[in-house]
């Protein structure tokens, strides 16, 4: 049942893949409905058979293909496997229902139809990932993830700010797969197979290369500082359902390669766990803190994925610490956690891309500075974003808060732990871990302040009206999703058959609402009812304006000044003066410099160690048929030589 | 959910509406008393609420429905994180009520949904309020969730009912540990309900006030209910230092007589704690904004001393 049902979505998502290419000069608006439609339908399969698996808990594994001995074609769906499965079906459901529309508003003519079809090849590579039995197969389709997904970013590759953003994405993306590929070549050297199984050899140093090399490239891939470059620019110059896809789900699926080899292959030390939390913390704050200075919608969005992952990571970390210190219930509490949170993440996230999708689509800019006033004129895309703010702040009762709390939890647990060092060490991380999520309600309050609220401050968002249907839709579901995983969250843990010590968020919700209904009865009955609209208090000003409104910009200045020792922003101020004791201004200028430290001093340096490098080999390839025949030559007589004296 | 606990939910929150505003005309009046001034009545605070129930709301035309929902919901949640803090009787803890993570979410939900009222009608100094604001609550969590953290550490449980029916049994003076945490409780309680030297509840001058500036464009009912939820969050942080330090009074079964007794206790206790944070207020100038970062620092490494000190003893 389980086997036919995935086969049948995966032919689904290729018949999905195919179709727009067949009919690939047709620019017509039901290609695109068909091959999206295709891919609906099979999230839809997938979603029903990962809740059968997650909810019977049996694990399926069936094999499709042999091609050589050492390789099959095989795959499993357990537990793990669902659990990812069940959030690439949702997120690509609502992904493609609301790509229906949007697709139909931007550029491309034709090539939209390619781009449906890389839409689907990217999922269907993301379902096979997850789902794969093997290392090797793993492999293969991580590499069709990465290559179909740099398709997708450089969809506007007239422009270049997508060509750069483009090109960063595929040399950090092919980073991470040489990377996996090492671990993976490594780990077969150690076993001689490409099957997940645990290790026998406990800690050769060998497996800490294996180790290391796997925890760089699903980093790599995952965002996690100082790899993290790519996001920001990939996020914004991709289509909006695309970055939610690949926020959503894509960076999931890293997680998912770390668990899965962390918890089938490695047994781990506490080192790897102190490591992989450090990463976490790290990126989970410098993250959101770098969120808060960004201006351009999307890439805050992409900022506030790396915190995420930060979050999940910490919660890995943990985990694997609480594991080496023999402590399995914290183990699995933290990394139920951190599970949860790939789950909330993908739905909260998915759907603010969305929405700010329908945002910068009715506005024509993304740089919030020029929003401003949309909550009356899109009232349902504000209150979704609205709901996507709410979760990703970690507030109560929505799921954004729900697995933040456990991990929350695991932190507060971890005075069991046994060495006191480590004890400090974790509460340090537990109050930057507080510090990252109340930044991050600053943040939203300035996300939603900035572009939902207040007066328009542009003429296009003074014009802007609500999207179509199909475009509320989509979000609408995520919305529901995330209301409902938060204010349910203790029940579903017990429907999946968990217990974990969450506060019952059900009862907390009906405490919340009885006591606004109370607070609303009361007053209806003493106080007075009456409303007027009408000017407010505008600083003496006769009618208030969008100048005089207080900015994006300048909602995150104070933490920008507390903050500038991490953002080393650079005043430069040069002024002339017509006298010489400085006195009578002449003139001057004054700029504020962003620096971007990971680039300057990380991303550079290698770029130009390789370039350097590249310069000294291309010597050998000076494009003179006659030396590429000596090099044939050399190498035959070498094989020759070395087959003589060894074989 | 048992008879004992739906009567805990009526008797907490009551009593909590009741004697916040108390507190509140309480520490104007202490602080007036350092000013040789004779100051307000001390239930100023009530015929306050009175009058502006009574009044009519203003909202400005640029405002969304984020400025109506806003007091509702910031009066809902803070009456709800009431609930987490007994003020007078501990009942048994159900479904996580009182879990001290869950409280301080509670709060955070109230200012996020206040800072977002401050930004929509679009004046700056509701921008200039929202911002400060959700950037002194950022920079204290670090320190807030270290003394949580160590009041989980030296209580053994996250609930704050737990910890308070322990404390209720010893009834002893506070420990060492306690008092000191109990110093930096006061800081949060200090930061948290916006009083110098972070912020001046007495002023209006724009430039100086951030709580304040937040809810500028709240008016009637809905600025009554804004105070109101204010005086219970103060009232309830108060409760939550002194059911900690001082259980003296606090009841864990729920007579009559007890109840009353406890009230009245809470009363004096709470009327103390109110004198304090008069004479604290009084005695220093507001900090400069860009001051405060050093001062939670200090908050930081104290409570974070308190924690190393437990984790090595």
């Amino acid at each position: 049942m389980i086997v036919e049902l995935f086969v049948l979505a995966i032919i689904i998502l290729f018949a999905g893949t195919i179709f727009p290419l067949i009919a690939a000069s047709l620019d017509r608006r039901s290609v695109r409905t068909i091959s999206l439609s295709c891919t609906i339908v099979a999230s839809i399969l997938l979603g029903s058979l990962s809740l059968m698996v997650l909810l019977s808990g049996e694990s399926v594994f069936f094999s499709l293909y042999q091609s050589l001995p050492a390789f099959s074609l095989s795959f499993v769906i357990d537990r793990l496997a669902s659990f990812f499965l069940l959030i690439i079906a949702v997120v690509s459901a609502c992904v493609a229902l609301y790509f229906t529309e949007y697709i139909e508003h931007i550029d491309g003519q034709s090539r939209r139809n390619l781009l449906c079809s890389c839409t689907s090849l990217f999922i269907l590579a993301m379902v096979l990932v997850v789902a794969s039995a093997n290392t090797l197969s793993f492999f293969l389709f991580w590499e069709l993830m990465a290559a179909s997904s740099f398709f997708l970013v450089m969809y506007e590759y007239s422009q270049y700010d997508t060509r750069k953003a483009g090109i960063f994405y595929f040399i950090m993306t092919q980073l991470s797969s040489l990377f996996v590929l090492l671990g993976i070549i490594v780990l077969y050297v150690m076993t001689g197979s490409f099957s997940f199984l645990p290790l026998t050899t406990a800690s050769a140093p060998l497996v800490t290369v294996a180790f290391l090399a796997l925890f760089v490239g699903f980093s790599i891939k995952a965002g996690i500082i100082p790899f993290h470059k790519w996001l920001p620019y990939a996020h914004p110059a991709s289509p909006s359902p695309i970055s939610a896809l690949m926020s959503g789900v894509m960076l999931k699926i890293a997680v998912y390669g770390l668990v899965r080899f962390l918890l089938d292959v490695f047994t781990p030390d506490l080192w790897w766990g102190v490591l992989i939390l450090a990463a976490g913390t790290a990126s989970a704050v410098l993250g959101i803190i770098y969120a808060l200075k960004e201006h351009d919608v999307k890439g805050m969005l992409a900022y506030s994925s790396i915190e995420n992952i930060g979050i999940i990571f910490t919660g890995i970390g943990l985990s694997v610490i609480f594991t080496a210190s023999n402590l399995p219930l914290l183990a699995t509490l933290s990394l139920l956690g951190a599970l949860f949170h790939s789950l909330n993440h993908a739905m909260f996230k998915s759907l603010l891309f969305l929405t700010a999708g329908s945002v910068v689509s009715a506005t024509h800019t993304r740089n919030i500075e020029y929003m401003g006033g949309l909550a009356p004129r899109m009232p349902v895309t504000s209150a979704l974003f609205f709901v996507g703010a709410v979760s990703i702040a970690a507030l109560p009762p929505l799921n954004g808060f729900a697995s933040e709390f456990l991990i929350f939890i695991s932190f507060f647990s971890s005075v069991s732990v046994v060495d006191p060092l480590f004890k400090v060490l974790l509460f340090f991380c537990l109050a930057l871990f507080a510090l990252t999520s109340a930044l991050s309600a600053a943040c939203f309050v300035k996300a939603f302040g900035s572009i939902f609220l207040a007066l328009p401050r542009s003429p296009e968002s003074a014009a802007a009206h609500e999207v179509p249907r199909a475009m509320l839709i989509g979000p609408g579901i995520l919305a529901a999703t995330c209301i409902l995983l938060g204010v349910c969250a203790l029940q579903i843990f017990a429907i999946v058959g968990l217990t974990v010590p969450l506060p019952d968020m059900l009862l907390v919700s009906l405490l919340l609402l009885g006591m606004a209904v109370l607070t609303y009865a009361m007053l209806y009955f003493i106080a007075s009812r009456e409303v007027r609209v009408s000017e407010t208090w505008g600083c003496g000003t006769f009618s208030q304006q969008a100048s005089a409104e207080y900015s994006g910009h300048g909602f995150s200045e104070p933490l920008d000044i507390i903050f500038s020792a991490i953002y080393r922003t650079r005043t430069i101020n040069e002024r002339t003066f017509f006298d010489q004791k400085n006195c009578i201004f002449k003139g001057g200028t004054g700029e504020i410099r962003l620096l971007k430290v990971f680039e300057e001093y990380l991303y550079r340096p290698i770029a130009q160690q390789s370039l350097s490098v590249a310069k000294v080999v291309s010597r050998f390839q000076n494009g003179c048929l006659d030396t590429y025949l000596l090099y044939v030559f050399v190498t035959v007589i070498a094989l020759i030589i070395f087959l003589g004296w060894f074989a | 959910m048992n008879f004992d606990f739906v009567l805990y939910l009526v008797i907490n929150t009551l009593v909590v509406i009741a004697i916040s505003p108390l507190f509140v005309s309480l520490i104007k009046k202490v602080k007036a008393g350092t000013q040789g001034r004779q100051g307000p009545s001390v239930f100023q605070t009530y015929f306050t609420l009175i009058k502006l129930l009574k009044k009519e709301v203003i909202y400005s035309p640029n405002s969304s429905r984020i400025m109506r929902v806003t007091p509702l919901v910031t009066m809902a949640a803070i009456l709800v994180a009431a609930l987490f803090v007994p003020l007078v009787f501990v009942p048994e803890p159900i479904g996580g009520i009182g879990n001290i993570i869950l409280f301080l979410y509670l709060l955070a939900l109230a200012r996020f949904f206040m800072a977002l009222a401050g930004l929509d009608a679009g004046s700056s100094f509701g921008g200039m309020g929202s911002s400060r604001e959700m950037s002194i609550s950022a920079i204290i969590e670090p320190t807030t969730i270290i003394v949580f953290a160590a009041l989980a550490f030296v209580f053994k449980t996250l609930n704050i009912f737990d910890m308070f029916a322990l404390t209720a049994a010893t009834g002893s003076p506070a420990t060492p540990t306690l008092i000191l945490i109990g110093i930096s409780l006061f800081i949060i309680l200090i930061v948290e309900t916006s009083r110098i030297p972070v912020d001046n509840p007495e002023t209006h001058l724009e430039l100086t006030m951030i709580h304040e500036g937040m809810i500028l464009e709240q008016s009637g009912r809905n600025f009554a209910l804004m105070e109101l939820s204010a005086a219970v969050k103060m009232t309830v942080l108060m409760a939550l230092l002194i059911n900690l330090i001082v259980p003296l009074g606090l009841t864990t079964s729920l007579t009559f007589a007890g109840i009353l007794i406890a009230v009245i206790v809470f009363m004096v206790k709470g009327s103390i704690l109110a004198g304090i944070i008069g004479l604290f207020e009084s005695s220093m100038a507001k900090k400069r904004f860009f001051q405060l970062p050093s001062l939670f620092a200090m908050a930081f490494f104290f409570s974070t001393l308190v924690i190393i000190i437990e984790v090595f003893s």
